[in-house]
């Protein structure tokens, strides 16, 4: 059915879809509707939703929650993600399957509330102490932010790692056509439970990119949680090669399951020299205008990323790659994630547009930049 | 059965500390309960405490500084039936003093005990909030002077149930540990302790000093809030009810409407004030259209206090997908108020095939667009002042041409639900008929020397 909702509905509808039943928030323009709706949503009492005392206790409660087995959501923009900073290492280290949405807003501090901005992509891969690997999507419109939130909970749950999915203001707050009944959405893998005879190791893996078996706190099953560094048993240690086998496997475990994480949507033009890259809220703009152009005769290649964290860099590879001279990347950021692009784009210049006074990137912008084909590399 | 699986003296803490001591007597007033060791979870906070998890063999959750609370509410509200137990210390009560306070006011039925021994023990010794006056710390060389945090009265006056406070060394901790335990709602016992490494050395604290020093300080031991005899205090709604009913994603079906021919991608910019009902009309003309087959999208902009200043709503409308929700040069600008204009800034860029709406109260706009004048006064009349904004959007529309002003109400009506049908229908109607009619009380005039088609 064709609906007329904002992007923190959509979120809202995939999350539901994916089996969400808790949710804490702390009030937050523009995430607070994610909130709100949730507790219409739970009101008939199929899922809790709380308004915590402040960001901290919002994902602390969700943590507490997910390891009683609930799929926990929490959503903030830009300041709560600051706060959330120190339980997201705990997640991590904790291995808790838990989905946060980060609806951006213009950034730094308290920035502007109701002004848009999306300059979270690399702070929210480096959200926390350590540099563990952190699956990050970014969505671009209210469908997307839809199929991203059921999609975040199924890689949570298979990597039992916080997941974070990118919204912001534009997405977050603008009314837009969809019909989520046309999103394709993969069926949700059942979590992995302890089975037989031996006892319960929380944290027992055979290979470092296997994924510890889940069972919730309040079970017969006795579980051990703990965000120090521990051994399989859930025990903290001092032991090097535990140690080392532990943060290996929170490493790897992402790393290796990189290509279950990876969503992208690549339009390539065989005869083109130049490919947009983007994501986010530029991406809507980057459509249009390649739409525009080609109408116009031009050749260009479009490659949508749906996750930026582990960077697709197959995807990136197979699109930026051969005859690809130039990679025009939008953002409405100072140009953060063009320049993780550069680490691993071999062959073709970067070129960032950005925008960072709360408008957006139009069409029009990206097609005088692409058709200034002396165009000077921003940076 | 003991949930431990270590005595005192093969536990971590120093000899002497009052740690051990009070871990022994938790597990067996937990014993005392007879629930076994799966409906219980021990949540554990930071410092040498904090290390307790290890020797119990319930579940146990061992997090971050201060925040035990918020992990433990959150299980609570999960698992209802079971026993959820904060182990806490003096310093996570002080930087998770807002979650202890809130945790209480919602009467979230954990149990907290609380370790008190005036310092932070893990770290070295310096002074913690708890630390009595004048008492001698690495971080207070002169003694404290501030006053103590009163852990158990905070719990008190911030709506807990059940609230004591005692020594570690009082023949009564026993039983104040098991009715903590028992009681409903949110329930907190504070401990006094001594740290024999750091604490002790410097202030020459003893068992039966701990008594002097509660006297002194004006820290009763004893019971300080307990819920009446057979009141069980309502605990905070944790589990979801069992109504059976599963969230469902799916909504209320929309009514659809006839399919509404349209010309194209159109941007149309509405900039009002606050009060205005701005983004309710502009909400309205878009549900209107994805309801009869169209694409819309909507954007807002507004400053962070929503009922003062200026109130922009920006609905872009086409027959094809949109894929960029903004605007580039709106083919449709209403400019209903001072603040609106202000906002909307310049307008020399639109070009001339676009229109203008502006309130004939303001100054018309310098644009190659064509301007019309309106009288908004006119409109709160035909439409009443909460309508002017969507009668302007359909007067808008029809006149543009994108849209019959039959097709248009048609739409309207078979769409439009709710609190506000008739009002929002009536508005709606008000702005076709002045389009079509070009009624004397809706006079469009001409600026900028072009004349309306
Ligand atoms: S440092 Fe103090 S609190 Fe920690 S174990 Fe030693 S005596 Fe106990
Ligand atoms: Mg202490």
């Amino acid at each position: 059915m064709r609906e007329f909702i904002t992007g923190n509905q959509a979120a809202v509808r995939g999350a539901i879809r994916a089996g969400c039943d808790y949710f804490a928030g702390y009030p937050i323009t523009p995430a607070s509707s994610i909130l709100t709706e949730f507790v219409r949503e739970f009101s008939n009492g199929s899922g809790i939703a709380v308004q915590t005392e402040d960001e901290i206790a919002a994902i602390g409660q969700c943590i507490g929650a997910a390891m009683a087995g609930a799929r926990a959501l929490t959503a903030t923009s830009g300041p709560g993600m600051s706060l959330y900073s120190e339980n997201i290492g705990l997640a991590q280290m904790g291995e808790v399957p838990l989905v946060i949405i980060d609806c951006q807003r213009l950034p730094p501090a308290t920035g502007g509330a109701t002004a848009t901005g999306e300059g979270d992509v690399v702070f929210a891969r480096h959200v926390t102490a350590g540099g563990f690997p952190l699956p990050v999507l970014a969505a671009s419109d209210a469908a997307s932010v839809y199929r991203l939130t059921y999609r975040a909970f199924d890689i949570a749950e298979r990597l039992r790692t916080p997941v974070i999915v990118l919204s912001s203001k534009d997405i977050a707050l603008t009314r837009q056509t969809v019909n989520l009944d046309l999103v394709e959405l993969a069926p949700l893998t059942a979590r992995r439970r302890h089975a037989g005879e031996r006892t319960f190791r929380p944290y027992a893996v055979d290979r470092p990119a296997d994924v510890p078996a889940f069972e919730p706190i309040g079970g017969a099953t006795r579980v051990r949680f703990t965000g120090s560094i521990h051994d399989e048993d859930g025990l903290l240690t001092i032991d090097r090669a535990r140690i080392a086998r532990k943060l290996t496997h929170l490493r790897e475990k992402v790393v290796a399951n990189a290509a279950l994480i990876e969503d992208v949507d690549a339009d390539l033009d065989e005869k083109a020299d130049t490919l947009i890259v983007s994501y986010g809220t530029a991406d809507g703009a980057a459509r249009d205008a390649v739409r525009r152009l080609r109408a116009a005769g031009e050749h260009i290649s479009h490659l949508t990323l749906y996750s930026l964290w582990p960077i697709p860099e197959k995807a990136l590879a197979a699109a930026a790659g051969g005859r690809m001279r130039r990679v025009i990347v939008p953002e409405l950021n100072i140009g953060l994630y063009a320049d993780e692009l550069r680490r691993v784009v071999r062959g073709a210049a970067v070129e960032s547009v950005v925008r960072y006074d709360g408008g957006l990137i139009s069409p029009q912008a990206l097609i005088e930049h692409f058709r200034d084909r002396n165009a000077e590399a921003v940076r | 059965m003991s949930l431990l699986t270590a005595v005192r003296n093969d536990m971590c803490y120093c000899p002497g500390c009052s740690h051990g001591l009070v871990l022994e007597q938790l597990a067996q007033a937990i014993a005392r309960l007879a629930l076994p060791p799966p409906r219980v979870c021990l949540v554990s906070d930071i410092g040498c405490i904090g290390t307790a998890d290890r020797y119990f063999t319930c579940h146990t959750f061992h997090g971050l500084h201060g925040r035990s609370f918020t992990y433990a509410e959150g299980i609570q509200r999960v698992r209802p039936d079971v026993l959820t137990i904060v182990l806490v210390g003096d310093g996570g009560c002080g930087i998770g003093t807002a979650h202890l306070v809130h945790a209480a006011r919602r009467g979230v039925p954990i149990k907290v005990i609380v370790c008190n021994n005036f310092n932070f023990g893990m770290t070295g010794g310096q002074h913690s909030p708890t630390t009595p006056a004048d008492a001698l710390t690495p971080t207070t060389p002169a003694g404290f002077h501030e006053r103590p945090f009163d852990i158990a009265e905070t719990a008190r006056i911030s709506g807990a149930s059940f609230v004591a406070r005692a020594s570690a060394y009082d023949a009564g901790l026993p039983g104040l540990l098991e009715r903590g335990l028992r009681a409903p709602g949110f329930a907190l016992l504070e401990v006094w302790e001594l740290c024999s490494a750091y604490f002790v050395q410097s202030n020459k604290l003893t068992p039966a000093r701990l008594n002097e020093l509660a006297a002194r300080g004006g820290m009763p031991f004893g019971v300080l809030a307990e819920p009446p005899a057979g009141d069980a205090r309502p605990a905070a709604p944790s589990s979801p009810a069992d109504t059976g009913k599963a969230a469902s994603d799916e909504t209320v079906p929309q009514p659809r409407g006839p399919k509404l021919p349209w010309p194209g991608r159109r941007e149309i910019t509405l900039a009002g004030s606050a009060g205005q009902h701005i983004r309710t009309a502009v909400g309205a003309l878009g549900e209107i259209a994805v309801a009869c087959g169209l694409h819309a999208a909507e954007h807002d902009d507004y400053p962070i206090t929503v009922r003062k200043g200026h109130s922009i709503s920006n609905l872009v409308v086409d027959a094809r997908p949109i894929l960029f929700a903004g605007v580039e040069a709106p083919a449709l600008v209403i400019i209903m108020s001072a603040d609106g204009a202000a906002r909307v800034g310049d307008l020399s860029h639109l070009p001339s095939s676009s229109q203008v709406i502006v309130a004939s109260d303001l100054p018309p706009p310098a644009t190659p667009a064509t301007v019309h004048v309106v009288d908004l006064d006119a409109f709160a009349r035909a439409a009443t002042r909460a309508g002017v904004a969507l009668a302007l959007l359909a007067y808008g529309v029809v006149r543009a041409g994108w849209v019959e002003s039959e097709a248009l109400c048609a739409a309207a009506d078979a769409v439009l639900s709710g609190r506000h049908r008739e009002s929002n229908l009536s508005a709606l109607r008000a702005g076709v008929a002045a389009a079509a009619a070009q009624s004397p009380a809706c006079a469009a005039s001409t600026a900028g020397g072009r004349h309306d088609p």
